[in-house]
């Protein structure tokens, strides 16, 4: 029983989870270990992972950003309705892609700094607060482009998010940045202490609203870098991109060990929750199962993953 | 950091005689197994089907060949969702002319996510399909597919919604939205004519992003203009195929014009918004009734199926699904073998009314569709 629970509370547990699920269906799923099939699971794995980076920060924190797939769509829609080839404000300037990347990235941080200002100086508490923005943004994407979407975009923008070796590397680069910041810096450190108790860390002189204000910021400017690569796979910028993705998102920084409590997580936890869930998605489509029975899988891995949150959280050391 | 603190807490619970940890444990206990047991079934279900998995795989890599010796195609069939009868009983209409044809069919749903459905469309080509069958999320988003399929050298269809134009190689089956509409509002107009009086018109216009909603918007405007005598349009709604949406642009057009007596509505599946608005104000009357509003549709669903039959809808225009589902094979199988395939395949539909309801019934897809 003490192995087993040494098992289940183990930092690495979902890694082995993985490779565990990954050889025992190899031999049953056709094209599973394939190396196109790898690139592919790795291809859609990396938006993911930067996402739901972000997501990890904000919950480390003690809070949630469910309005992370309206920023990935207002900044998708704002990329491209700078650089499109086909009435885009700087439609075939030199300066179109990178005046769009920054646009986008501007947006994202925007959206997050007011996040991060309701949820800390008027006290919101952030699941209304990002729920309502999911609403709001998402409502002023479709507004936007009268629920058009926007194609035509430049090929060097398409390549960012279409080209796996680029968008490999921006998510390494990040990913390692993430990592350093949390277990490296002072703002690591708060964040943490914050997530555990905001009062205590407010009375020790930690910068609580600051912290907080960062992480939100942060989990903006990182959807709107995954709304990059998402918009650049579909070659068009969409208001209802990523529309359907929060479960995924909320779902993989969970399955990694990431607390709904704050206080608790780390960003190779949530690469080793991105991989599941992302393998178990692969492996389920190639299995050829039914759309609902997918659905139902992942919905109840992702409870038993928040029920071993519970535990972890709740049992005695 | 934390773990210190349950530690002290539950030390200082202790000393003061609050709760002691071994009265404390049968309560956490309980809790935890009253918790267990209410997700049982779920744990159960998931164990249940990734038990089963590896069976049903190993049963699907041993039926690879057809009867006749030679070997079976695979074909991959994508949709971006299957969210109204319409994508569903198409998609039952697909699994029924595959296993018409022994050919292998594997289904991915987008659930409305264009990555995803990129996603699962690479998941085809890695399994190395025969062809593949795509219902696109929308007609840009569509063109990284089409391509990716074309590099594999992989035959694929659109089914139902045409693609925007690019240099990407695909071939659309699609309904003749335009004159599919046109058909079924001259009908309307020319039972409406018999009454000897003019009628004031509403229409209900699906999302413009949607090229189907533009056919079928204009192919109203184009009945309605040869016929200036008959029909006044005094409201048009638009729904952005939202049935909320539709229901509150009905309320209100029927507040502006209460002597609205013609309705048609791009598709069938916002017919249950108008049927509710004229029930409410007492218009909800069989065809030949006093008082009918003459009512018409685009689709064939069950819904409109089942007013035809009461007698409440006087047309509906109908996109004859089998007629697509066996052009997208084909076009793959003409395809595979080197034969000429047109770029458009275009499915005339047929317009469904009182007087030829028996005979077209069958061909009808929501005729099909147990309710």
């Amino acid at each position: 029983m003490a192995t087993v629970k040494r098992l289940l509370l183990s930092e690495y547990f979902v890694l082995f989870l993985s490779v565990a699920y990954f050889a025992a269906l190899a031999p049953f799923t056709p094209g599973l270990a394939t190396a196109d099939n790898l690139g592919n699971v790795l291809a859609t794995l990396l938006p993911l992972f930067i996402v739901a980076m972000g997501q990890t920060l904000v919950l480390i924190s003690g809070g949630i950003d469910l309005s992370v797939t309206s920023i990935i769509a207002l900044c998708s829609i704002t990329g491209a309705a700078i650089m499109n080839g086909d009435h885009g404000w700087l439609a075939g300037h030199p300066l179109a892609v990178p005046a769009a990347l920054a646009a986008m990235l501007l947006v994202g941080a925007l959206v997050g700094l007011a996040n991060g200002v309701a949820v800390t100086k008027l006290k919101m508490p952030p699941f209304i607060v990002t729920l309502t923005g999911m609403m709001f943004f998402s409502g002023l994407a479709v507004w936007l482009t009268q629920s058009k979407n926007i194609g035509n975009l430049p090929a060097a923008f398409n390549r960012i998010g279409g080209n796996t070796v680029i968008a490999f590397t921006i998510t390494v680069l990040l990913g390692v940045v993430a990592h350093l910041m949390l277990t490296r810096s002072l703002w690591g450190r708060w964040l943490y202490a914050v997530g555990h108790n905001a009062r205590t860390s407010l009375i020790s002189g930690v910068p609580v609203h600051g912290v907080v204000i960062g992480a939100y910021m942060a989990s903006g400017l990182l959807a709107a870098v995954a709304a990059v690569m998402y918009t650049g796979q579909t070659e068009s910028g969409s208001p209802v991109l990523a529309q359907r993705l929060l479960l995924d998102i909320v779902g993989a920084t969970v399955i990694g060990g990431t607390s709904l409590f704050g206080g608790r997580g780390k960003i190779l936890w949530t690469l080793y929750g991105v991989l599941f869930l992302k393998l178990m998605d692969n492996s389920l489509n190639l299995l050829d199962l039914s759309h609902f029975t997918i659905m139902m899988v992942k919905g109840a891995v992702i409870l038993f993953a928040a029920v071993m949150d519970t535990w972890r959280t709740r049992a005695p050391a | 950091m934390k773990n210190i603190q349950i530690e002290s807490t539950s030390q200082h619970c202790e000393r003061d005689g609050l709760l002691s940890r071994k009265a404390r444990r049968p309560l956490q206990c309980l809790y935890w197994k009253m918790f267990c047991w209410c997700f049982a079934p779920i744990w159960m279900l998931a164990a249940g089907l990734l038990l089963l998995l590896p069976m049903g795989c190993k049963k699907a890599q041993n039926s690879g060949s057809g009867g006749s010796g030679e070997p079976q195609l695979t074909i991959g069939v994508s949709f971006e969702t299957l969210q109204t009868g319409f994508w569903v009983a198409s998609l039952d209409a697909f699994k029924a002319e595959c296993a018409k044809r022994n050919i292998k069919m594997i289904q991915a749903i987008a659930d409305g996510d264009a990555n995803r459905q990129i996603e699962q469309v690479k998941n085809f080509i890695t399994r190395k399909v025969d062809g593949i069958v795509l219902v696109p999320k929308d007609a840009k988003a569509c063109i990284p597919i089409i391509k990716a399929a074309n590099a594999a050298n992989i035959p694929i269809v659109l089914f139902n919604r045409p693609p925007d134009k690019s240099d990407a190689k695909s071939v659309a089956v699609v309904a003749d939205n335009f004159a599919l509409t046109r058909e079924t509002v001259k009908y309307m107009i020319g039972e409406a004519r018999k009454t000897g009086k003019k009628h004031k018109a509403m229409v209900l216009i699906g999302d413009l992003g949607d090229i189907n909603a533009i056919g079928r918007r204009d192919g109203f405007d184009a009945a309605v203009k040869e016929a200036p005598d008959v029909v006044e349009v005094v409201a048009r709604v638009p729904t952005e195929w939202n049935q909320e949406k539709a229901q509150a642009g009905v309320v209100n057009a029927f507040q502006a014009n209460p002597d609205i007596s013609f309705i048609f509505t791009s598709s069938d599946f916002l017919l249950p918004s108008i049927v509710s608005a004229l029930k409410a104000t007492g218009k909800y009357k069989k065809v030949g009734e006093p008082g009918h509003v003459f009512l018409g549709g685009f689709d064939g669903d069950a819904t409109a199926y089942q007013m035809l039959k009461d007698g409440y809808l006087d047309a509906t225009g109908v996109q004859d699904v089998y007629f697509e589902v066996e052009a997208c094979l084909q076009a793959i199988l003409d395809a595979r073998a080197g034969r000429p395939v047109p770029e458009t395949i275009t499915d005339a539909g047929f317009v469904i009314h009182q007087g030829n309801l028996k005979e077209k019934a069958p061909r009808m897809w929501g005729a099909n569709v147990k309710q």
